[in-house]
């Protein structure tokens, strides 16, 4: 019935983050003053748990269950589908080739021109 | 060979420098090289200043999570590493926000709450040890099934001049 976070050196040891960059980042918002001890720490596995909870999610969603490798469309697509992931939707936009868009663009500028006929 | 420097000073540095600001569109040169975008970009992040919203945590760490977390023979792409290790940052930003804690307090309360936690909050409180041992919010956080019980204790929510400050402390018991 613990209510504090038993910080052996084995609890240390199962993170493989720097915790000193994760403050930084926390730090960076407007909203916090302090970071307290426990809270940083519990942050930062919590970090770790959202990485392999978004690399295992697209993973298994996407191609890569046949190609058998992570593409950012999977992580794009995992994003798309799932509620969880919502909040990372504005930096994780499909990708399209370049040419597609130029093409895109030229379509859209002709179309214009017509109407404007 | 300047990308690629580039690359790792950025890697070492937490900064990525081919960060862009969020557009509906990520362009991708015909010839799906990414080391190209690297140095379309090289310039503008070399020259900017150090931004806020550019800190990111080392790429290898990252990267290595996600390598343990897919099948073991499983790959993964480098723009995906890359993505990822934006995602991650847009991540604690997220949950160190106060929109989400307000959120994350709201949804504790009533039913969806855990029975016999309550919801609260101090105000103006230092912090000190009883504040440890009454509990007050819970939540809970579930990855690949594992399941931890999550013990967020907020105090000292305060106004100052207009500007609203909270530091949060968060404990975590392994779930029962």
């Amino acid at each position: 019935n613990a209510n504090k976070i038993k910080r052996t050196p084995d609890a240390k040891k199962s993170i493989s983050l720097p915790v000193s960059r994760v403050r930084l980042i926390m730090k960076s918002s407007p909203d916090v003053s302090s970071i307290n001890q426990d809270a940083l720490f519990l942050t930062t596995k919590a970090t770790e748990l959202f990485v392999q909870h978004l690399a295992l999610s697209s993973f298994n969603n996407g191609s890569g269950k046949d190609s058998n490798t992570l593409e950012y469309s999977d992580l794009a697509k995992t994003t798309e589908e799932n509620e969880t992931f919502h909040f990372l939707t504005d930096i994780l936009p499909k990708k399209i080739l370049a040419r597609d868009y130029l093409k895109t663009l030229e379509q859209m500028q002709e179309e214009e021109e017509e109407a404007d006929l | 060979m300047d990308g690629d420097s580039a690359t790792t000073d950025a890697s070492q540095l937490g900064i990525t420098g081919e960060y862009m600001a969020s557009s509906h569109y990520v362009l991708q040169s015909q010839d799906d090289d990414g080391e190209e975008n690297l140095n379309d970009h090289e310039d503008g992040g070399i020259k900017e200043n150090y931004r806020e919203q550019d800190i990111y945590l080392p790429i290898a760490n990252v990267a290595r999570i996600m390598k343990n977390a897919v099948p073991q023979t499983g790959k993964i792409a480098k723009d995906a590493k890359e993505c990822v290790q934006e995602c991650v940052s847009e991540f604690i930003s997220f949950i160190t926000s106060e929109l989400y804690l307000q959120k994350f307090r709201e949804a504790m309360k009533g039913e969806k709450g855990i029975p016999g936690v309550s919801v609260g909050e101090s105000l103006g409180e230092d912090l000190t040890e009883d504040s440890f041992t009454n509990p007050l919010p819970a939540g809970i956080i579930t990855a690949d099934g594992q399941q931890q019980n999550v013990m967020v204790y907020t105090t000292s929510y305060q106004q100052v001049q207009h500007t609203h400050t909270h530091s949060v402390t968060v404990c975590v018991t392994k779930g029962s």
